[in-house]
């Protein structure tokens, strides 16, 4: 990597050698804020491997590009789905999308986008739709190395330029998401190509986005990545092609700091001046941050579309029985965690279904803290028998059940302690087992090797169909290679019927008692046992406004220019 | 002068042993602690979370409301555990090599003592991560062992012992070699003694004191290790407790809770130090030619 | 001395050769592959995604293939890219080996710089109460847990007195000038030169102990050397020989030992490079950096050898030492 020292010029008002040396030898504080309020600077707790838009999803890296480039589509802070790139979302009234029979039969659909007039690649290149097109081809490429494959190689059937700016998707089956496109995330052809077609399976190493990262030409967005440390900060500029709104900040420094309690000095100190709920602290820390410099700093919580949960494997002999599954959620108090785990900042769930969703329904059951009720309803389960401390039922068998978690996650640590003490008093055991995030996830969950609960999060966008979660055909299993993320177990032919109906019911009038009706069943059967949503929470300094976190994986940097300082 | 006067001369070291004993005695009257003041390490309580110091819990409570003094005294237990369970295998397998070593000679003495520089000379504390972060269900190991809770205390000792032996290896060899050509052994040769026998009874007693030092002061660098691991998040698993882990968690909390990050490496550092001068009390008073000087 | 040193740069190699296939081995028997981790930080990703994925990294092919593989690219000068940094590893090696080289330096010329007069003090009173103190000092230093001490200095500098940096490298921006840089390096170096103060002490007392024992210190005080000039110049010259060795072959430990410091202050050296690398399955890096690791070592024995030989002339190369 060339060490671009140009760039640093006069614009960054640090403490000069001496000073920093006088500062050092003399034990006094190092400087205050380390930018004026022209720069923003902002800690993340991880440094973004690849650089390149649509290899390997990592948050800082997606928190990043959001703020030097754009999707066509996104959903909005109010949940809403909205054209970023894109002028207007296409849709079946205006005529902008159509419904088709392809060649074969199937019932599809076409959609037209229209690229922003003035959106221009940062070396001044005008963005067109044989950007749209490149980025589809090497999408679809099975040796380029693009992470999620899925939209460009089997949901896009084709693309077709209509002109310079305007193209059409072909989608491989009728679908009402047919106007979002969030993930088709724009390459530039003019940079790219060459590199592409030397060797596509190359690509992934040789992108730009990794062997020349300050190129302007890769970025459109209000920044510009002007500067890379690699393992220590991002510095970003803004765009002068930017076709949009102007942003307030000069310069905007994304910090790495893996150590949170690091973090926390160089937010006392000034050197870190805001710190995203999409790349920084827990809840937990943020709340102690909060209770001792609260005054100084504005911290926002903002529940999300994390739905943070326990996976119960349903051929589990004693998971089988919905009225084991039922008490489990009832001897466990939610709320006493919330309060005095996250101060009530992240909110119980009854369902998967963020209440903030338009299509959240309040017509379900729910199982608020109740051990006489779970005591009554395991002993009509059966589970009678109490034998030093721990229920048997009737030929003997112990109400003992496996705890799996990601190891390492301190907040579902501790979690997992405070439940199993409360399960304990209803007289069931539970050994904690957890393994590493990369092995439960990358093996046990999709292998379904999990014996009895495991404890993680879904992340979702808004509106999201739970049909990898919930239908059955979703369940992953050697023959289909296993495919899909119902890891429970969970098969109910009438959620599976809701699902299929659900994709393909447009008007949201006719949609919602779909949903009302999905979510009544998921918490009449309880595959899972909701605990909460979880939150982001955002560490900001008093001056500064116009940050709206989103709650969902979208990353709030992508209103960026609306970010400015009170002065 | 006897070896137990000259230990006694040593008071740093008189001082040390004290500790030890008083230390350990502590970590395994941990569930008499846990009954008398009425508390239990595992209660989760999270109406008490950071609780201040009071009659029930001495030191307060961590980030769970459990008691941090019995937690110490139960991690306590996994690291002494540990780091004797460890230092005595690394004695076991480094006398077995120093002995054949310096017992046979030739070819098999050259090889052990190749194996041993090669062993010295690789980066340990890294050698170390990746081994206790293999997956030991890749190993073939059934998986009901290699996921049991007490799995990381095993792997641990036996991780630690695999590269802990070459120090008593090379001691005991030394002294093998000289011991070899000493008269009573070729007496005993002579006689018609089997060289298992010649090698335990003649040869194991003669180079028994630096094995016993040695072994002493390994015993504090395993805790030391352990201890790094088990704060990397590779060793001891919570909710084991150990005190290399305990800090894992306080680290975290230095802000709100800077007394949880002293409590556990100041145990650490305690026990470690007096293992360190009973060794060094124990050298002097053993092998008193050598002094007090140590590599 | 060429043939010696032609012999022991063989053995290094052969050393070097197995340390990479036993590496290869124990990282490929580490949970999960780097797909895996791709998995976590993307749930969605689907079982194909993930099969393309893994034939395209080769991790479909058993482990002795990519091993082969592996050595064959490497032999040819080709190390392959991390996985967590995009980078060829070279790339990413030489600015991390270059912080680490420069943070042990210099903690390793402040502890020598604090361990020999130290040491030297005490050896001129053997068992007096300077030399208890000195001896006291050196076993708190041997036995402190190291990510304590840090942790302690986080406490006292950061977090109580705010006139420190908690961790990293340098001011955002800067040149990454030595100057600006100092205030991060003052907590790492301290750690470092503590934990070894202790252990180089202890050595250079004995040593000069040792010499003091000597027929040639007799003789030269018999001729009227003062004392200082007995302890400092003649026992002392002498001594500085095992102190030079333990130095050379103490430096792959030393090497590890920053592993520790660097991860506790966010300091991106090569050990915090190796941890990272090897706890994100980033194969490439991992196996380039524990061989680094391990070549320091071979190195820091080999120059002990020389280094030997050459300030004592009487060690020839003639036998093998054992």
């Amino acid at each position: 990597m060339a060490k671009d020292r140009t760039l640093l010029g006069t614009g960054l008002r640090l403490g000069c050698a001496a000073v920093a040396l006088a500062s050092a030898l003399a034990g006094t504080l190092i400087s205050g804020p380390a930018f004026a309020k022209d720069d923003l600077v902002i800690g993340a707790i991880q440094f973004p491997g690849t650089f390149h838009p649509s290899i390997d999803a990592m948050a800082t890296k997606n928190y990043i590009l959001d703020m030097a480039r754009r999707p066509f589509t996104t959903f909005d802070q109010d949940w809403k789905l909205i054209c970023m790139l894109c002028t207007e979302l296409p849709s079946l009234e205006k005529g902008t999308a159509v419904e088709v029979t392809r060649p074969d039969g199937t019932r599809a659909i076409d959609a037209t986008f229209t690229i922003q007039p003035g959106a221009t690649w940062g070396n001044g290149n005008p963005i067109t739709t044989k950007d749209v097109l490149f980025t589809w081809e090497v999408g679809k490429h099975p040796q380029s190395g693009i992470t999620n494959s899925q939209m460009f190689a089997k949901d896009i059937v084709g693309v077709t330029a209509v002109d310079d700016k305007t193209f059409t998707i072909h989608w491989d089956k009728f679908r009402c998401s047919y106007d979002s496109i969030n993930d088709f995330l724009l390459l530039p052809e003019h940079l790219e190509r060459p590199v592409f077609e030397a060797d596509p399976s190359q690509y992934r190493t040789r992108t730009l986005y990794d062997t020349d990262r300050t190129n302007p030409g890769l970025y459109f967005g209000p920044y510009r990545i002007t500067r890379v440390e690699s393992g220590a900060y991002v510095v970003l500029e803004q765009n002068p092609t930017w076709w949009g709104e102007k942003p307030s900040f000069k310069r905007i420094v994304v910090r790495t700091i893996e150590n949170t309690s690091a973090m926390e000095a160089n937010l006392l100190s000034g050197e870190v001046d805001f710190v995203a709920g999409e790349v920084g602290l827990s809840i937990e820390q943020a709340i102690a941050f909060e209770k001792r410099n609260g005054k100084r700093f504005n911290v926002v919580y903002k529940p999300g579309l994390f739905f943070e949960h326990i996976d119960l494997k349903l051929d589990n002999p004693i998971l089988a029985d919905v009225r084991v599954r039922r008490a489990l959620l009832m001897a466990i108090d939610r709320d006493a965690i919330s309060r005095q785990l996250f101060e009530g900042k992240q909110p119980v769930a009854h369902g998967q279904v963020n209440p903030l969703d338009r299509y959240y329904s309040d017509d379900f059951p729910k199982y608020p803290f109740d051990p006489a009720a779970a005591v009554k309803m395991l002993e009509e389960a059966g589970w009678k028998e109490l034998r030093g401390g721990i229920r048997h039922d009737a030929s003997g068998r112990r109400l003992s059940l496996e705890f799996q978690s990601t190891a390492g996650n301190r907040t579902r640590e501790l979690v997992q302690q405070v439940l199993q003490a409360q399960w304990q008093k209803a007289g069931i055991e539970v050994r904690i087992n957890n393994q590493p995030a990369r092995v439960l996830f990358g093996s046990t969950m999709r292998e379904r090797q999990f014996p009895g609960m495991a404890m993680f999060a879904w992340l979702s966008a808004p509106e999201n169909i739970p049909r990898t979660i919930l239908h059955s055909t979703m369940i992953p299993t050697p023959e289909n290679g296993f495919s899909g993320q119902n890891y429970v177990g969970f098969s109910n032919p009438e959620a599976d019927k809701l699902i299929d109906d659900l994709e393909v019911t447009c008007k949201e009038d006719e949609a919602r008692p779909l949903w009302t009706r999905l979510q009544q069943i998921y918490a009449e059967q309880l595959p899972s046992l909701p605990l909460y949503f979880r939150s982001d929470s955002y560490i900001m300094p008093l001056w500064l406004e116009g940050v709206r976190p989103t709650g969902h994986q979208y990353a709030s940097s992508l209103w960026v220019e609306q970010w400015r300082s009170k002065q | 002068m006897s070896a137990g006067r000259r230990f006694l001369s040593h008071p740093v070291s008189v001082l040390s042993l004290i500790v030890l004993v008083l230390l350990g005695a502590a970590a395994l009257a941990a569930p008499l602690v846990e009954g008398w003041l009425g508390v239990d390490a595992n209660a989760v309580s999270l109406f008490n979370r950071f609780g201040p110091p009071s009659a029930e819990n001495w030191l307060g409570t961590d980030e769970l409301g459990r008691d941090v003094l019995v937690r110490l005294l139960y991690g306590g237990r996994v690291s002494l555990f540990v780091g004797i369970a460890a230092a005595l295998a690394s004695a076991v397998i480094g006398t077995i090599v120093g002995l054949i070593a310096g017992f046979y000679g030739g070819r098999l003495d050259d090889f052990l003592m190749r194996l041993t520089d090669g062993v010295i000379a690789l980066p340990l504390l890294p050698l170390l991560i990746v081994l206790a972060a293999v997956d030991l269900g890749k190993l073939g190991l059934p998986a009901g062992l290699a996921q049991s809770d007490q799995v990381s205390l095993y792997r641990i000792i036996v991780i630690v012992s695999l590269a802990g032996w070459t120090t008593v290896a090379r001691l005991v060899r030394g002294a093998a070699l000289s011991v070899r050509q000493r008269e009573f052994v070729l007496a005993a040769t002579a006689l018609g003694a089997g060289n298992a026998r010649l090698m335990l009874v003649h040869i194991l007693p003669n180079v028994a004191s630096p094995i016993v030092v040695a072994t002493t002061l390994s015993i504090g660098n395993i805790i030391l290790l352990e201890s790094v691991l088990s704060f990397l998040g590779l060793g001891i698993q919570p909710p084991l407790p150990s005190w290399g882990n305990m800090l894992t968690n306080a680290q975290e909390l230095i802000w709100s809770a800077p007394l949880l990050a002293i409590y556990p490496g100041l145990l650490i550092f305690v026990t470690v130090i007096a293992f360190n001068f009973v060794g060094d009390g124990l050298q002097d008073a053993l092998d008193p030619r050598s002094g007090p000087q140590r590599r | 001395m060429l043939r010696f040193v032609a012999v022991r740069l063989l053995q290094a190699l052969i050393v070097l050769l197995v340390m990479s296939f036993l590496i290869y081995g124990l990282i490929g028997l580490m949970p999960g592959d780097p797909i895996d981790l791709m998995i976590n930080a993307n749930p969605n990703l689907s079982p194909s995604d993930a099969a393309r994925l893994r034939a395209l990294y080769g991790l479909d092919l058993p482990i002795w293939t990519r091993y082969l593989n592996w050595l064959a690219a490497a032999l040819q000068g080709d190390l392959g890219y991390s996985r967590l940094i995009s980078q060829p590893v070279l790339e990413v090696l030489k600015p991390r080996l270059l912080n680490t080289l420069l943070l042990l330096s210099i903690s390793l010329v402040l502890a020598l710089a604090i361990a020999i007069p130290l040491g030297v003090h005490a050896a001129r009173k053997p068992n007096s109460v300077t030399d208890t103190a000195v001896n006291l000092l050196c076993f708190a230093g041997i036995s402190v847990p190291p990510f304590w001490l840090a942790l302690l200095f986080i406490i006292l500098f950061s977090v109580t007195l705010g006139i420190l940096p908690a961790g990293g490298m340098a001011p955002i921006g800067g040149d990454g000038g030595l100057a600006e840089r100092l205030p991060y390096l003052v907590m790492p170096v301290a750690t470092l030169t503590l934990v070894s103060i202790g252990g180089y002490t202890r050595f250079v007392r004995a040593a000069v102990l040792e010499q003091l024992r000597q027929d040639y210190i007799r003789t030269a005080r018999a001729k009227g050397v003062s004392e200082r000039g007995v302890v400092w110049r003649h026992a002392l010259r002498n001594a500085m020989i095992p102190v030079v060795t333990i130095v050379a072959l103490g430096f792959g430990s030393l090497f590890s030992g920053a592993l520790v410091t660097e991860t506790m202050f966010a300091y991106l050296g090569m050990g915090k490079l190796i941890y990272d690398s090897i706890l994100g399955n980033d194969y490439n890096i991992a196996l380039v950096g524990l061989l680094l690791a391990t070549l320091m070592t071979l190195a820091g024995n080999l120059l002990a050898d020389l280094g030997y030989a050459a300030l004592d002339p009487r060690i020839s190369f003639t036998e093998t030492r054992t």
